[in-house]
């Protein structure tokens, strides 16, 4: 009986050492192979799955071995595995908001090195605005897949009707959507949806020349600038203009209700799936149509220390980089804009709608990325903030000044020592 | 590795056999218990330790925690002028509203139905499975089920009440909809266990107060409630802790809105702590604490009075 026990227990003891074995293991990359982790768990996911097989056939010297991961789970994740030292992505595609505070967490490997092999790979060949992202204290830290903005869809029967001239500049401007919602409305039609807060919002803001931070530190939310973005939404809002609180925007658009609706330029496949639907596309709509702002994000390249890295794979992985650099038509069509230009000389590439944004360079500059070291802080607290006070359950002045006390209590909690 | 495992197993076996040659060590129950020790020590008593030590310090999750002592506590408690107090002070308002809203229904509608089952009514099995059924799904899958049938211009709830409230985001619908969503959620659970202490109780009670004259009411509250004290006691007390620990409904339902009425405090908890900005773990763990110290008062108090009856 005793001997058995302590056999049993020799077992369990061995079971539990080999489990918790198993698990710093299994995530670790083999020696010829990329492990490559992102956020692609939606449908885009499979598109980047084929981009990494087609890669793979090509027989590179390092496979790649591709790993999506939830957005909220990968950022969590990061921190554990960087701290370990066991189990770290070699490459990691994270938005370009995250990466200062990367760079600043000292938790990133700069591409100057690997990138005098790779003279391909620099400022001339990129979307400016993607590429600016990863330059930061003179050093490269990423290297940008694509450019996503935040702009309008109108439906092209009820713009007929509506507002038919609105679009000869190619700028739709909120007086225009103003005009037109007056007369629709009367039928019932909507002018515009109230979509995604967060990229109306700080559009706006910048169309109107406010920014979330003025040096990089300081962040500026309770600014007159701010509270005019807002009281032009509220305005719409009680003006009955755009769908009211709770109204799902995109059931209105997908059913002909609506004329505009501003959304990401990643939706369009799923407006596709309407038949009924005749869509076009255009810029975010604009205070004025002098100075052009489309809200922008940017999913970047980046990898994490790693000292166990070897310099052959970090070549491997600039290989795959620079691949992906000539090979992103498929990306675009899963809707995203690529970043890299050589995707425009395609001709198929300036067939998709959403090429308009970066096929001249004057659109170009109307991508805005918000690049501030504590862009989360300032995102929770507008995602809180703009909803409420547009549609008037939370009085604007109040709600700035909240915003941005929260936003600097949030950084004083962090550098306190 | 393997010299250092085989190392302690000899140490293991020598310190078994001084011992059992003292007294005999009867090693089958730590067997037993052991797998369960072993996840419990990893999954429960690290963590709840590690979480209690991580409030006392100022963490990003990244690089070192440092020491800061009573700073974060400072702070959520009595720094009347911090985000943070005004965080801790809704979101345990919100979640002590939360609780009290929810846990009278999660008890007696459960009670009622299993009290309604106990007559052993026609689809009998029917009934108890479909009243079991909600507490299958996961939340995100209830959440989603419910926000299509709020929604304000394609729910059914609006088409058959013939009008457009915003159930979602105007109070006090917020309320009553994540209350109704809950109570619909978690009936399974505490159903199961008064229609098992409803079986147990004997049916010659019933004929005895027949006998003397006692209507269905007087035996519901005389001979029933009695019976099952226990029971209500244990689901009074795990139900509460269950509420205090709400996050999935608000979170998806709400979203905490309108202007952060139905934020509760895990909310914040998580958005301070794996929010999309850098980590204030600290101050996470911090409210997480008083959080929990809350619902070990509350527990207690329940415990003290549900007891005193006896």
């Amino acid at each position: 009986m005793k001997k058995k026990a302590v056999l049993m227990f020799s077992i369990l003891f061995v079971i539990v050492m080999s489990l918790s074995g198993c698990s710093s293991s299994s995530s670790g990359s083999s020696k010829n192979e990329i492990v490559f982790w992102n956020v692609f768990t939606g449908p885009d996911g499979q598109d980047m799955q084929k981009i990494v097989d087609e890669y793979n056939k090509t027989n590179p010297e390092f496979k790649v071995k591709n790993v999506s991961i939830a957005a909220g789970d990968m950022y969590s994740k990061i921190p554990t595995v960087v701290n370990s030292g066991k189990g770290i992505p070699d490459l990691t595609i994270v938005h370009a908001e995250r990466i200062k505070q990367f760079v600043d967490a000292n938790m990133l490997t700069p591409y100057d090195d690997v990138l005098v092999d790779f003279p391909d790979i620099k400022a001339d060949n990129y979307v400016p605005a993607g590429w600016a992202i990863g330059d930061i204290n003179g050093s490269r830290y990423s290297i940008p897949l694509d450019v996503h903005s935040f702009v309008m869809y109108y439906n092209k029967g009820l713009l007929e009707k509506y507002a038919p001239n609105a679009l000869d500049d190619n700028v739709v401007t909120f007086d225009e959507i103003k005009e037109a919602a007056e007369m629709s409305t009367k039928d019932g039609i909507v002018g515009m949806g109230i979509t995604w807060t967060r990229p109306t919002f700080l559009s706006i803001y910048h169309q109107l020349g406010g920014d979330i931070t003025s040096d990089g530190e300081t962040p500026t939310l309770n600014t007159p600038e701010a509270k005019e973005a807002l009281e032009l939404l509220k305005g719409m809002i009680d003006n009955k203009f755009t769908n009211k609180d709770g109204e799902d925007p995109g059931q209105l658009f997908k059913s002909n209700k609506a004329i505009f609706y501003p959304e990401g330029i990643w939706m369009q496949n799923s407006l596709n799936e309407v038949e009924t639907l005749d869509w076009g596309i255009t810029s975010f709509p604009q205070v004025s149509a002098d100075k052009i702002v489309n809200w922008t994000s940017s999913h970047q390249f980046v990898m994490f220390k790693d000292d166990k890295r070897s310099d052959e794979k970090a070549k491997g992985m600039m290989d795959f980089l620079n691949y992906i650099r000539e090979n992103s038509l498929p990306w675009a069509k899963a809707g995203q804009n690529p970043a890299a230009l050589s995707t425009l000389e395609n001709p198929e590439f300036k067939e998709l709608p959403h090429s308009f944004l970066i096929e001249d360079t004057e659109m170009q500059k109307s991508l805005k990325i918000f690049d501030y070291k504590y862009n989360g802080f300032v995102a929770e607290e507008i995602d809180k903030l703009v909803g409420d006070a547009i549609f008037g359950k939370l009085d604007i002045d109040e709600g700035l000044q909240k915003a941005q006390k929260a936003v600097e209590d949030k950084i004083a909690a962090n550098n306190k020592k | 590795m393997l010299n250092t495992e085989t190392n302690k197993q000899e140490i293991m076996s020598t310190g078994l056999e001084r011992n059992s040659s003292k007294k005999q060590l009867n090693l089958s129950p730590y067997l037993y218990i052991g797998p369960h020790l072993v996840l419990f020590g990893i999954f429960f008593l690290f963590p709840t330790f590690f979480g209690i030590y991580i409030s006392f310090t100022n963490w990003d999750l990244i690089g070192e925690p440092d020491f800061i002592g009573f700073t974060n506590y400072n702070e959520i408690l009595f720094n009347k002028d911090s985000t943070f107090y005004e965080q801790l002070r809704v979101g345990l308002g919100n979640t002590f509203k939360f609780v009290l809203f929810t846990v009278p229904a999660c008890i007696i509608v459960p009670l009622l139905l299993a009290a309604g089952l106990n007559t052993k009514p026609k689809g009998l099995k029917f009934f108890q499975a479909l009243f079991y059924m909600p507490t299958l799904f996961s939340v995100s899958a209830v959440m989603i089920i419910f926000s299509m049938l709020y929604s304000v211009s394609f729910g059914p709830i609006n088409h058959y009440l013939n009008s457009d409230t915003n159930w979602l985001s105007t109070q006090p619908y917020a309320w009553i909809t994540l209350v109704t969503v809950t109570v619909w959620w978690t009936i399974g659970a505490n159903m199961i266990i008064y229609q098992a202490a409803l079986n147990g109780i004997p049916k010659d009670l019933y004929e005895a107060a027949s006998i003397d004259g006692a209507n269905s009411v007087q035996k519901f509250f005389s001979i029933t409630l009695p019976s099952i004290r226990a029971q209500i006691l244990y689901t009074v007390v795990i139900t509460t802790i269950a509420q205090f620990n709400v996050y999935g409904q608000p979170l998806m339902l709400t979203k905490g809105g309108p202007t952060s009425s139905t934020t509760v405090l895990l909310m914040y908890i998580q958005e301070n702590a794996f929010g999309s900005g850098i980590s204030i773990a600290g101050i996470g763990s911090a409210m997480a604490v008083i959080l929990g110290i809350c619902i070990m008062i509350v527990s207690a108090i329940q415990f003290f009075f549900l007891r005193q009856r006896d």
